[in-house]
C-alpha cells in the first residue's frame, strides 16, 4: 500500500558560490583560518504531510516557496537535513519534461531509453501505443528529436512519461506545459493516471486545475505550510446554490 | 493480596566510554557510575568499555554488566582497541539509548559511519579535546556528525556551551545538569575530633596523574612552603611526579598517595585544610573533585579555566583562583588560607552550603532522567528511509540502468557512423604501430613479439584513463536525470565504467589480432590472468567512483586528475616494460599502477606475480573500497552539487 509520512522535514539547501567548488580555496581557507562561511537556505521548514493511499495533493504557492524541493525531496533527490522521511510504493517523479532526452538519438531509442531508466522493459508494442498517443506520422519514428519542433517533442515525451501507471506520482508543473493542441487530450490522459495512482502531488500555479484534481491543496510560502485547504468535491448541488443566491 | 504484576520493563542504556572501573578512578567515571546508580529504578544500564586487562571481558561493577573490550594500549589518550567499533555495532541494537561519553573519538568513528541510526542517543560532554589539539581537523568532522544525530547533549555547566565553538552549534540541544553527589556522607557528625589535623597546614589534591591536571605545579608550589601536600591518585604522570619530588627534596612534605577507597577519600577530604585543583587545560571541566571538597566543607584553590571549574567554587566566596600554571600565585594562595584560620572556616561552610543547596544528587538525578526519558520516547529524528526506499530495488536496478545507458551510448557511436568505436580502434592501432618502431629503435629486444603485449596494456591503460576522466564530468552531463528523474547518483559513474568497458572490447581486438598473428598460442596464461584483470576493473571504478565524485564536488580538481594521469602514464610501465631499464626504480616500485598491471599482465606472459604486487593491490582496493563507501554515504548530497 502506497503512503507518504513526512514528520517535520526540513531541508537546508546549500548555496554554493563559485568559491565553495574550488578544493584549493577550501584548504587554502583551512591554512589561513579563514572562517568559510557556508550559505544556507531553509528550503523545505518544518513540514508534516501524511498521505494514504487515495490522496490527490496540490502544493501551491509563489516561485521559489519550495514547491519543487519539496518534491524532489519525497522523491529522494535531496536527503532531508532533518525530520522524519518515510515512503512506501513506487515513485515516479516527473518533474522537468526533458530530462534524459538525447537529441541526437532518433526518437524510437529515447522513447525505449526512457522507458528502461523508468525500469520498463520497451517492446515493440509499447512503443507503438507510445507514438500512436502522439498523433504523429509513423516514419517519424526513425528521425532524430533534434528535427522536431518543440511542440512535437513535448507530445513524445509526455506519451513516454505516462504511459504506464504509478503508485505515487509526483507532477511539477506539468499541465501548463503541454502545447495548446494537445492539451486536452492529454489532460484526458493526466486524469485518467491521476485516477490510477494511489497517491498524486502536483505543484502549480494552476489554481483551478489544482481544485479539479486534488483533494487538498497546500499552500506553501518560504518553505513553510502557510495552510491546508480541503477542496470539496464539485457537486451540483453546490452549483445549484450558488446561482440561486447570485 | 499477591502481586502478580512484575514492574513494567526498564528501558536500557548503553554508556559508552573509553575507561571504567576497576581499571582507574576518576571524575568522569564517578559520574557515569553515579548515573547508573541513581537512575537504577527506571533505567537499565549497561557499559561497553575498552580495558588492557585481557582477563575478563564481561564483569559486574556496582550491580551495572560491564563489557571490556581489549585493548592494546594508549594512543594519542586514545585505547587501541580494534574490536571495540564492532562490539559497539552489535551492542546498539540491544539497548533502547546511547549514552555516550565524549570525548571519545572511536565511538564517533562508529556513529559517524551511520551505525546506530534507529537508536536514541544522549552525548555526555564531559571535555572538549585540548591535549592532542594537532588531531582536531579530523576528530572533529566525526564529533560534530555525532552531535547532529544526538537527541540531546549534556553539559555541566552553562559556560561550556558558550566556550566552546563546536556545542554553540548545537545550542538548543543542549540541557545543563550540574553534576551531583551525596552530600550525606560528609556530614559533619562523622568527623570525629580526632580526625582533625590540629597542625592546620595538610593540603589536598585528587585527580589521576595525567598531565592536564597539573600535580607539577602544585608540587613547585610547595617549594620554600611550610605546608604538606597530598595527592590522591593514580596514573602515567606518577614517575615524572615523583622524580620532581625528590628534584626539589619535598620528599618529607608532598606525598602522592596514589589510589584510595571512597571511604578513605572521604575521611582525607574531611581532615584536610585546603583543598587545590590545579589543572592547568580546559579538558578539567567542572572538578567533581572540588564538589567534593566542598560538600565536605573545606576551602578550595582552584584556577581560571575557561570552563565551569571557577564558577562551581567562586574566587573569594567558596575558593580563591588562581591563573592556570602560576606556581607562584598558587603558593601564595594556599599560604594565604593556611595562615587564616577563620578565612578557612568561613569560606569551608559558604562551600558546604553550595555543594548541598546547588548542587545535590537529586537534581542531578532528576535532570538526568527527564532528558533520558525524552530522548526515549522522542520520535526517531533521523533522516535514513529515504535512502532506503530505494534500496530494494536498488542496486540490481541501477546496474541495469546503467548497463542500459552505456548500451544506448555505444550504439550510438554506431549511428554517427558506420564503423564506430573501431574508429578508436583504428587510432590505436596506428598508436601501437609507430610506438612499436620507435621501441624497437630504443632497445634492441625483439619488438616484434612485445607488440601483442604493448598493445594489450594500452587498451587497458585507455580504459583506466577514459573511466576515470568521464566520471569527472559524469554527474554534471546527466544533471537533469538526477534532480527530474530522480535517479541515483552511482547509476552514472557506472555508466562510465560500463560504456568503456564495451569500447575496450571494441579495442581489444588489436591486441588479439597481433596475437594471433605474430606468437604463438597459448591461452594457459590468459585464465590465470582473469583475477588480476577483474582486480584490475574494480579499482578502475573505485577510483572513478570517488574521484567523479569529489570532482563534482571540487571543480577545480579535474584540471589536475587530467595532468595527474598523464603523469601517471609516463611513469607506469604501459608503454614500457619493467626489464626494458636496466633496474627497477623506487618510483616505479612505489607507483601502485606498476602492481596493478604487473597482477595480470605477468600471468599473461607466463610468468608469476611477485606477492608485494598482489598485498599491494589488495591493500589498494582494500583502501578504494573504504573510500568508495564513504563516497556513497556522500553521494546522497550529489544533487546539491550539480
Amino acid at each position: 500500500m502506497a503512503s507518504i509520512s513526512l514528520h517535520n522535514v526540513c531541508l537546508d539547501y546549500p548555496l554554493y558560490g563559485a568559491y565553495d567548488f574550488s578544493l584549493k580555496r577550501r584548504l587554502l581557507g583551512h591554512l589561513i583560518r579563514e572562517k568559510g562561511e557556508m550559505r544556507i537556505i531553509r528550503a523545505v521548514d518544518n513540514v508534516t504531510i501524511e498521505a494514504e493511499a487515495g490522496a490527490r495533493i496540490g502544493l501551491a504557492g509563489p516561485n521559489g516557496s519550495g514547491k519543487s524541493t519539496l518534491l524532489r525531496l519525497i522523491a529522494g533527490v535531496y536527503p532531508p537535513s532533518s525530520g522524519r522521511v518515510a515512503i512506501k510504493g513506487n515513485v515516479v517523479p516527473l518533474l522537468g519534461l526533458n530530462a534524459g532526452v538525447n537529441l541526437d538519438f532518433i526518437a524510437e531509442d529515447n522513447i525505449a531509453l526512457l522507458l528502461r531508466i523508468s525500469g520498463r522493459k520497451p517492446t515493440r508494442t509499447v512503443i507503438d501505443e507510445i507514438w500512436a498517443f502522439t498523433e504523429l506520422e509513423e516514419r517519424m519514428q526513425r528521425l532524430p528529436l533534434r528535427m522536431f519542433s518543440s511542440g512535437m517533442l513535448m507530445r513524445v515525451l509526455f506519451a513516454t512519461a505516462t504511459a504506464f501507471p504509478a503508485d505515487i506520482l509526483l507532477l511539477d508543473e506539468w499541465l501548463s506545459v503541454v502545447d495548446e493542441h494537445f492539451a486536452e487530450k492529454a489532460e484526458r490522459r493526466l486524469q485518467n493516471l491521476v485516477s490510477q495512482a494511489a497517491i498524486v502531488i502536483i505543484a502549480s500555479h494552476d489554481q483551478p486545475l489544482l481544485r479539479r484534481t486534488c483533494t487538498s491543496i497546500i499552500n506553501l510560502d518560504h518553505g513553510r505550510i502557510a495552510s491546508t485547504v480541503a477542496v470539496e468535491p464539485p457537486s451540483p448541488l453546490s452549483f445549484e446554490l450558488r446561482e440561486k443566491r447570485a | 493480596m499477591q502481586h502478580t504484576s512484575s514492574p513494567p520493563r526498564r528501558p536500557s542504556v548503553l554508556h559508552i566510554f573509553k575507561i571504567y572501573y576497576p581499571d582507574l578512578f576518576g571524575g568522569t567515571l564517578t559520574v557515569i557510575r553515579d548515573i547508573c546508580a541513581s537512575l537504577k529504578d527506571t533505567f537499565a544500564s549497561a557499559v561497553l568499555t575498552c580495558s588492557q586487562s585481557a582477563d575478563r571481558r564481561e564483569i559486574i561493577v556496582n550491580d551495572v554488566p560491564v563489557e571490556r573490550v581489549l585493548s592494546f594500549g594508549n594512543v594519542m589518550s586514545l585505547p587501541a582497541a580494534p574490536a571495540y567499533p564492532w562490539r559497539l555495532w552489535k551492542k546498539i541494537a540491544e539497548h533502547d539509548l546511547l549514552a555516550l561519553h565524549a570525548p571519545f573519538p572511536l565511538a564517533d568513528l562508529v556513529f559517524a559511519l551511520g551505525f546506530g541510526r534507529n537508536r536514541p542517543l544522549v552525548v555526555h560532554w564531559h571535555a572538549d579535546i585540548v591535549t592532542h589539539a594537532g588531531l582536531r581537523w579530523f576528530i572533529e568532522p566525526l564529533m560534530r556528525r555525532t552531535l547532529r544525530r544526538a537527541k540531546a547533549i549534556i553539559v555541566s555547566d552553562r559556560v561550556l556551551v558558550d566556550e566552546t565553538p563546536l556545542l554553540r552549534e548545537f545550542e538548543d540541544k543542549c540541557h545543563v545538569v550540574p553534576f551531583g553527589i551525596d552530600t550525606s556522607v560528609y556530614d559533619w557528625p562523622k568527623i570525629e575530633p580526632h580526625h582533625v589535623n590540629d597542625r592546620g597546614r595538610l593540603v589536598l589534591g585528587c585527580g589521576r596523574l595525567v598531565p592536564y591536571k597539573g600535580y607539577d605545579v602544585l608540587i613547585r608550589a610547595a617549594v620554600n612552603r611550610k605546608f604538606e601536600v597530598w595527592i590522591i591518585g593514580e596514573g602515567a604522570e606518577r614517575p615524572r611526579l615523583e622524580q620532581l619530588i625528590s628534584e626539589l627534596g619535598l620528599g618529607d612534605r608532598v606525598r602522592l598517595l596514589g589510589s584510595v577507597s571512597d571511604c578513605e577519600r572521604i575521611k582525607l577530604m574531611c581532615v584536610a585544610d585546603v583543598f587545590v585543583m590545579p589543572s592547568i587545560t580546559n579538558a578539567e571541566t567542572f572538578g567533581l573533585s572540588q564538589l567534593e571538597a566542598m560538600a565536605a566543607g573545606r576551602p578550595v584553590v582552584n584556577t581560571a579555566l575557561d570552563t565551569a571549574v571557577p564558577r562551581v567554587a567562586r574566587h573569594g566566596m567558596e575558593a580563591i583562583t588562581v591563573p592556570p600554571g602560576d606556581a607562584e600565585k598558587l603558593g601564595e594562595a594556599i599560604d594565604a588560607l593556611i595562615s587564616d584560620p577563620e578565612r578557612r572556616r568561613r569560606m569551608g561552610l559558604s562551600a558546604r552550603t553550595r555543594a548541598v543547596s546547588r548542587y545535590s544528587a537529586t537534581a542531578f538525578r532528576e535532570g538526568m532522567e527527564s532528558v533520558y526519558r525524552a530522548a526515549v520516547t522522542a520520535p526517531s529524528n533521523e533522516a535514513a528511509p529515504v535512502a532506503e526506499a530505494p534500496q530494494p530495488t536498488g542496486w540490481l536496478d541501477s546496474l541495469r540502468i546503467a548497463a542500459a545507458l552505456a548500451w544506448s551510448d555505444m550504439r550510438h557511436r554506431y549511428v554517427r557512423s558506420l564503423i564506430g568505436p573501431f574508429w578508436m580502434s583504428l587510432q590505436m592501432a596506428i598508436v601501437v604501430a609507430v610506438l612499436g618502431s620507435v621501441i624497437g629503435q630504443m632497445s634492441n629486444a625483439d619488438m616484434m613479439s612485445r607488440l601483442p603485449m604493448l598493445a594489450l596494456s594500452m587498451t587497458a591503460w585507455t580504459f583506466l584513463n577514459s573511466v576515470v576522466l568521464d566520471a569527472t564530468t559524469a554527474l554534471q552531463n546527466s544533471a537533469s536525470l538526477i534532480r527530474d528523474r530522480a535517479l541515483q547518483p552511482v547509476i552514472f559513474l557506472l555508466q562510465c565504467t560500463f560504456r568503456q568497458g564495451l569500447f575496450a572490447l571494441h579495442n581489444a581486438c588489436v591486441p588479439l589480432l597481433l596475437w594471433l598473428l605474430l606468437t604463438p598460442h597459448d591461452l594457459s596464461g590468459a585464465l590465470a590472468a582473469l583475477p588480476g584483470l577483474s582486480l584490475f576493473v574494480i579499482c578502475t571504478f573505485g577510483l572513478s567512483l570517488v574521484l567523479g565524485a569529489l570532482a563534482t564536488r571540487y571543480r577545480d580538481l579535474k584540471p589536475i586528475i587530467e595532468s595527474t594521469l598523464m603523469l601517471a602514464f609516463l611513469a607506469s610501465p604501459v608503454i614500457w616494460s619493467a626489464d626494458m631499464i636496466n633496474h627497477r626504480s623506487t618510483v616505479m616500485r612505489l607507483n601502485p599502477l606498476t602492481h596493478l598491471f604487473a597482477v595480470w599482465r605477468e600471468p599473461l606472459a607466463g610468468g608469476h606475480v611477485d606477492a608485494t604486487s598482489i598485498v599491494y593491490v589488495l591493500v589498494a582496493v582494500a583502501l578504494l573500497l573504504c573510500a568508495s563507501v564513504l563516497t556513497l554515504v556522500h553521494l546522497r548530497k550529489a544533487a546539491f552539487w550539480i
